[in-house]
């Protein structure tokens, strides 16, 4: 092992998963404001990936909301949990549930999509240094998170490394290539979370990939999975709080998903992929999720 | 090359904890002492470049220093975007090697030809290009490129080659003199500066000295250098193992049609010599790939004389 100095007393700890009804619904009201925000976005900027990033609202909020191990002001930490937001096209959702939790100021959220600004339309490091990886092109984030995964590993440092892919960045044979490696290298403290919302950018995710499921997939490369639904926050909490699926191998959470989740008229529509909402879209979208947008006083 | 590359990897697991070594399931045998001195620090990834690239962007970004090694042709270009972005965009310390650079692998085939491979690692900002001219140069650049904050790529060659025969210091981003004369400058990348300066030295002994100044970095390039050497010559003659456009030729061209006219004078002829704009078919050796180009000692005095004898325009 290479002695690398990791200042002791230094795992951070984030709230934790709630393990209660009413925690429970803590989050599936954290979850509609963030839906909020995002629609409230991408109409201010008329731009978006609407239903990409409703799909793993959901998800983000179990995670930033409970599962890992970080707090705004523990970002630094050599022991903090790290996040790949790998499907950087939905990234209204993670600035949404960033500003949620405290990661930035609300009113920061105007700053979507303006040119010098912080929030981009895909994530960018340099511009918010919060950020673990900047992204944009698929499949990057699992094979990033592999090699994090690894030098913690050699380093002797503790924290998981969570990526979340969306179904149609598995088209990718970069996606592949790293789970083949993780399973090789027995990364039980990896952890994928495929957003399977069934839509991709033009097409179906059933139709581009063979008709195997996703799940069995990861399991042939070596990796243990769960398939849930993962817009049913309950589901997701408790699938959550059993990772490692198992104890030798790196875990996949596949969170069957509905494109568009939250909003009737946005579900399992691929014109929602880049379609901007117009002010009427917006104005019944918030009616809807009946919350205001983490950075608007009212609907 | 390849031996000095691997001793200077050791050399650099003993005085850097944070190096570590990956390859893309390549370089047999190579490798062995480093692996048994460092076995948690050297990493097959098995045959996949882009996994290769994006294991090592994550190690970079937990404090590791990644050194990437596989195929020139198979890396730069099957890697290409990772490259890009894993490691250009998030600038990210990361050394990657091209082992068989240039015609090397000539007689393996098309798919070995790395005739793009300096191309295009010079296309991404920010990363340093470097294409030594034999063993010594890896040792003295290996460190160098390694302590750097930001990507770099390394093309190396075979095994065997000689040092390069200069006393010049070497730097990462500095050209070095290997021979100082007049009227005919010949400017070299690579391990073709050996042939060169053969040639450079039958010259000499016929009367007619010529410079010869080599480029082992192309990327960021020592243009104060070039200008120096284009103040005292007529004629320029690139010469480099790789394909006609984004290498050395082409750097030495934008130079001389965009430097001032007091740097770059009308007078300044280039002569260009390397392999064409094609794919090389029917199985050459490289020696054969060398000769086909004019890249020999004979070939290369023979240009040279030409050139000293014409007189400019």
């Amino acid at each position: 092992m290479i002695p690398v100095p990791i200042p002791s007393g230094l795992t951070p700890s984030g709230t934790g998963l709630p393990a209660t009804a009413a925690g429970i619904e803590t989050l599936r009201r954290d979850a509609r404001r963030a839906r909020a925000t995002c629609i409230q976005m991408a109409h201010d900027a008329r731009h978006g990936h609407l239903k990409s990033a409703l799909s793993c609202i959901d998800v983000l909020v179990a995670l930033y909301g409970g599962f890992l191990n970080i707090t705004p002001d523990t970002l630094c930490l050599p022991g903090r949990d790290r996040f790949l937001f790998s499907k950087g096209h939905a990234v209204t959702a993670l600035y949404a549930v960033y500003a949620l939790y405290g990661y930035l100021r609300p009113a920061e959220l105007d700053d979507y999509c303006r040119t010098g600004g912080r929030l981009p339309d895909h994530p960018c490091r340099h511009a918010l240094p919060l950020l673990e990886m900047s992204s944009g092109s698929l499949g990057y984030g699992l094979g990033i998170g592999t090699g994090m995964m690894y030098g913690m590993m050699l380093a002797g440092k503790p924290g998981r490394v969570v990526a979340l892919l969306s179904d149609g960045e598995c088209n990718e044979g970069s996606v592949w290539e790293a789970a083949m490696f993780a399973a090789a290298h027995g990364q039980n403290r990896l952890l994928a979370i495929i957003d399977y919302n069934g839509l991709q950018a033009v097409g179906r995710s059933a139709e581009l990939m063979a008709p195997t499921e996703i799940a069995e997939k990861f399991q042939g490369f070596g990796w243990n999975a769960r398939t849930i639904d993962g817009n049913d926050l309950e589901q997701v909490v408790e699938t959550l709080a059993a990772v490692p699926f198992a104890p030798d191998r790196p875990s996949v959470l596949v969170a069957r998903t509905r494109s568009g989740a939250g909003v009737s008229f946005m579900e399992d529509d691929l014109a929602w992929h880049y379609r901007a909402p117009s002010a009427e879209d917006l104005a019944k979208a918030l009616a809807e999720l009946g919350v205001a947008p983490l950075h608007r006083e009212q609907p | 090359m390849r031996r000095a590359f691997s001793e200077a990897l050791i050399q650099l697991g003993r005085s850097d904890p944070r190096v570590i070594f990956l390859t893309g399931d390549l370089g047999y045998q190579v490798f062995d002492a480093f692996r048994e001195e460092f076995p948690t620090r050297y990493l097959n990834v098995g045959v996949a470049e882009a996994q290769l690239v994006n294991c090592a962007a994550g190690l970079a970004l937990e404090g590791w220093r990644p050194l990437i090694y596989s195929i020139a042709s198979f890396l730069t270009g099957r890697a290409f975007e990772q490259i890009r972005l894993a490691l250009g965009y998030h600038r990210l310390p990361v050394v990657v090697v091209g082992a068989g650079g240039g015609y090397s692998y000539a007689q393996s085939g098309v798919t070995h030809h790395a005739q793009e491979d300096l191309a295009l690692m010079s296309l991404i900002p920010g990363l340093t290009v470097t294409c030594p001219g034999g063993p010594d140069e890896i040792s003295a650049l290996l460190p160098q490129l390694v302590r750097q904050d930001g990507p770099s790529y390394l093309r190396i060659g075979r095994f065997g080659e000689p040092p390069v025969p200069s006393s010049a210091p070497i730097t990462v981003g500095r050209g070095r003199r290997v021979r100082s004369g007049e009227r005919v400058a010949f400017l070299t990348t690579g391990s073709v500066v050996i042939p060169v300066t053969r040639a450079a030295d039958g010259l000499a002994a016929e009367g007619r000295a010529v410079t010869v100044c080599h480029f082992h970095t192309l990327r960021p390039f020592d243009e104060a250098l070039l200008a120096e050497v284009a103040a005292h010559a007529e004629t320029l003659i690139v010469v480099e193992d790789h394909g006609l456009r984004g290498g050395l030729r082409d750097t030495v061209t934008r130079w001389l049609v965009t430097a001032p006219p007091h740097l770059a004078p009308n007078r300044l002829r280039m002569i260009g010599v390397g392999p064409g704009d094609t794919v090389i078919l029917g199985n050459p050796t490289p020696d054969e790939v060398m000769r086909r180009c004019g890249i020999t000692a004979e070939a290369l005095t023979e240009t040279g004389r030409s050139a000293w004898t014409a007189r400019p325009g």
